[in-house]
């Protein structure tokens, strides 16, 4: 099985952008992308396309993802739209690993668009209600805010988590955001602006909980016999693991895990021969700040139970001992669903290759990506390493 | 062979509305002998409040709805004008397909010749009146107007027996009527003229019994609280079962609501007249008592403002709809889990699955459940409160009208093992709370009610 490289990742800057489309999005998604290979790319080299979706605008698209690559011509390729709601890029990345892996293909543009803020609040609440279990759980009367809310509940009462905890997922993601230039809300905020802010779905306030965005993201996966053709340091991917669960949560055996998570993360660490002790960072789905502490325990940063006292102990910070989501994560960089997976992908390939700007970390070798579709019904993981050109290759 | 009333059910939503807030409203209160009156929830209505009713009935009788021949429903108020409600009754109550079905309405009088109805006949019966009238917010049937639902289960060796009756009817055109395709209630108000509506057709019923003597407890139709004391009548009998006073006007269930008070009560006799606008009277004598469950009390006042939102006057309307639609059909399909959380017994591994359809949760095996119904009571495992605006917009009417509302996974016991669903709480729950679930209507999408059950903390 051949290996598989990113050599190059980039994004649109998230936020609101009522002047763009979701094709013009993607355009400065893969102008970006281009841009940062090392050494050139000719588009015509694109072998294949994967292009996560969830919908535009809450409109249904047909041939979403033809439509977003013949606008920045590429042309006449398989191109196949990814769909598994909050991770469907992710998932697209991993389509793109294993048609590399599999030889079908030598490199593969791979990523995500969405536009979520050209509706009302109204319409963006009934159209994201689809990406839950949508006969029972929404029929319940719960937003996605109303599920992690339950899921928070559960978590608070079986492990004691608090409140305080949850606000510091937030304070420490604006941070780090701030940082970033791409950010859709980069601002900072003080532990008692996130204490105090509206309640949504009790015990989930507003600062626990992520925006609906505007953005694109996307990344080159190549096969090892061409990368050196791109660059001589890539990144290589280093485990891929994914997994599926009951769409409901009431369906699942628990409420305060992601097993399906958990499953990924076994599964990529397994592939990479790595353990969490090898991170040197990660970006995870914090779509509300609780699914930021469960991805501790599901991915093993720390004892299951154990992560209100992790957040707080300062472990996630950028100068912690594993630094978390120093993108901003969903919280403040955003969460244009279907751009989600891929952009924590360009967050692992610019910090790998030293070109986070403000919120460079000191130069980490391994990261962790971990993008979760709904509430846990699907999730995938990526182990990324530095590497230097394969062998002979260079 | 006695044939008659084997058990009685009768409810009244929690809530309620006094007197004076209307006075406060408008300077003046419409309904004399009316203290406070019974105001639905803003998911109830006759369907859900006739549920609860006939689930009382069923379970003050020991017997299962799976029993029952014959279903009937009187209400002036079915939420749907046109629509056989007796299929979603006699869903959310186990009753067979092929039980008969009769719908009464049109007349307050409706309950009581349900009742009749069913005597008449020789099958096993749950009559079920509920009622919930409406009218203009300055209208004195409006100011008049409660909420509540009694049931009767009717069958043979009964111990409250019905015995003489008489019936008067009269043309009385205009002292209660509401047109159609409209909800609110309308009256032309000319003094005597009402009055003689009422008092004569009820006292030309009385006088058509074969032994017109009046027993200590008098269950009679009651527009209003002061109308019923206007005819010849016992007062004091007529004040021994009344329930207007407290519920308000409940229309075609306040016979019956009477009645049950009157078993309640122990009241060896009772006289009950129902009496429908236009005008006609029933009068039939209950000898005996029956077993009664009953749920009438208050349990919370609400002001004037809060009454107008919940009735819906000050809402305005919902957004339109999305992606997130289940069409009818695919709600049909899952009927028998929305109206009784009927989950599935898996015969390889014994686990239970909500709803019971594809692989077994447990042992992933493509099966043929069998059907197992979980128990009304159960604990919550995770909840939150959803606030207003966080709702789904299918839910912003309810909101609107109702304010914050509670979501919980709920644990409840099903067969030898548990099962745990998604539910929406009637305001609040946390962690670890006892819940029961209840009928409720879901939304009203076009145009189509849909109801479900909710959890209702204990």
């Amino acid at each position: 099985m051949r290996d598989a490289y990113v050599v190059g990742a980039g994004q649109s800057k998230y936020g609101s952008f009522p002047d763009e489309s979701y094709r013009s999005l993607f355009e400065t998604a893969v102008e970006h992308t281009v841009e940062s290979v090392d050494d050139g790319i000719n588009p015509e080299a694109i072998d294949e396309a994967y292009v996560g979706t969830l919908g535009v605008g809450g409109r249904q698209l047909g041939l979403a993802a033809p439509a977003v690559t013949e606008h920045v011509g590429i042309s006449g390729v398989p191109v196949t739209r990814v769909e598994n709601a909050c991770a469907a890029s992710g998932y697209a990345i991993r389509q793109a690993v294993m048609a590399v892996r599999s030889g079908m293909a030598d490199v593969v543009l791979a990523g995500g668009v969405e536009v979520m803020t050209d509706l009302s609040g109204d319409a963006v609440r009934y159209w994201l209600g689809v990406s839950g279990e949508t006969e029972w759980e929404r029929m319940s009367g719960t937003t996605f805010a109303g599920v992690y809310a339950q899921m928070a509940s559960a978590h608070m009462r079986e492990h004691g988590t608090t409140a305080e905890q949850l606000s510091q997922v937030a304070v420490k993601n604006h941070e780090n955001g701030s940082k970033n230039p791409k950010a859709h809300l980069g601002f900072s905020c003080t532990l008692e602006d996130a204490m105090n802010a509206p309640p949504v779905a009790e015990p989930l306030n507003l600062y626990h909980c992520c925006p609906t965005t505007d953005g694109a993201a996307t990344a080159l996966i190549v096969s090892e016999d061409v990368v050196s053709e791109y660059t001589d340091r890539p990144v290589r991917v280093a485990g891929v693991g994914a997994a599926s669960d009951r769409v409901g949560l009431f369906q699942r055996d628990t409420y305060n895990a992601v097993p399906a998570a958990a499953t990924a993360g076994e599964r990529a660490y397994e592939e990479a021969g790595m353990t969490p002790e090898d991170l040197d960072f990660a970006e995870v789905h914090d779509c509300f700040a609780i699914a930021e502490l469960m991805a501790y325990e599901d991915l093993g940063f720390c004892e299951v139970g154990a992560a209100g006292p992790y957040i707080a102990s300062g472990a996630t910070e950028p100068d912690g001992e594993l630094p978390v989501n120093t993108s901003g994560g969903l919280k403040s960089k955003g969460h244009p669903i279907g751009a989600t997976g891929a952009g924590q992908v360009v967050e692992a390939f610019d910090q790998l290759t030293g070109r986070a700007g403000d919120r460079q970390l000191d130069d980490p070798q391994v990261g962790l990506t971990h993008n979760v579709g709904g509430s846990g019904g699907a999730a995938v993981v990526h182990v990324f390493e530095r590497a230097d050109a394969p062998e002979g290759q260079a | 062979m006695s044939r008659g009333i084997l058990a009685v059910g009768a409810y009244a939503p929690g809530s309620r509305v006094p007197a004076d807030a209307f006075e406060d409203a408008w300077g003046r209160f419409d309904a004399p002998g009316i203290e406070t009156k019974a105001v639905p929830d803003a998911d109830e209505d006759a369907l859900t409040m006739a549920v609860e009713a006939g689930r009382r009935a069923l379970s003050a009788a020991d017997r299962a709805g799976t029993g029952v021949e014959q279903l009937a429903f009187a209400t002036t108020t079915p939420p749907l004008a046109e629509g056989d409600l007796t299929a979603r009754l006699g869903s959310y109550l186990d009753v067979p397909a092929d039980a008969l079905r009769r719908t009464h309405t049109g007349s307050t009088r409706a309950g009581i010749d349900a009742l009749l109805d069913a005597v008449g006949t020789d099958r096993t019966a749950l009559v079920v009146a509920s009622d919930c009238p409406e009218g203009e917010p300055d209208d004195s049937r409006e100011h008049a107007a409660g909420a509540g639902a009694a049931a009767f289960l009717v069958g043979d060796d009964a111990p409250a027996i019905i015995g003489d009756r008489g019936s008067h009817a009269d043309p009385r055109p205009g002292t209660r009527f509401r047109g159609r395709g409209n909800s609110d209630l309308d009256g032309l108000d000319i003094g005597t003229y009402d009055r003689e509506a009422f008092i004569e057709p009820v006292e030309a019923a009385v006088g058509a019994l074969d032994d017109d003597t009046v027993p200590e407890a008098v269950a009679l139709q009651a527009p209003n609280g002061k109308l019923p004391y206007r005819t010849a009548l016992d007062t004091d009998a007529i004040a021994a079962v009344e329930t207007v006073s407290e519920l308000g006007d409940t229309a075609a269930a306040g016979v019956p609501l009477s009645i049950a008070t009157a078993f309640d009560a122990g009241h060896d006799e009772t006289l009950a007249i129902g009496w429908g606008s236009g005008a006609g009277a029933t009068a039939v004598r209950v000898e005996g008592t029956a077993p009664v469950e009953a749920s009438l009390s208050a349990e919370d006042e609400i002001e004037y403002p809060a009454y107008l939102r919940r009735r819906g006057d000050i809402v305005g309307e919902k957004p339109d709809g999305g992606a997130a639609h289940v069409p009818v059909p695919t709600w049909r399909r899952a009927i028998a889990q929305r109206h009784r959380h009927e989950s599935g017994l898996c015969p390889e591994c014994g686990a239970v699955a909500f709803p019971p359809e594809g692989a077994c949760p447990e042992c992933h095996a493509l099966v043929e459940f069998e059907s197992v119904t979980p128990t009304l009571d159960g604990v919550v495992e995770a909840a939150t409160t959803i606030g207003q605006g966080g709702a789904p917009p299918e839910f912003a009417e309810q909101t609107a009208r109702q304010g914050s509302f509670g979501v919980a996974i709920v644990r409840f016991e099903a067969g030898n093992g548990e099962v745990s669903l998604p539910m929406q709480v009637v305001e609040s729950a946390a962690v670890g709370d006892p819940v029961r679930a209840v009928p409720r209507r879901v939304y009203v999408e076009e145009g189509v009610p849909r109801y479900g059950l909710k959890a209702l903390p204990r």
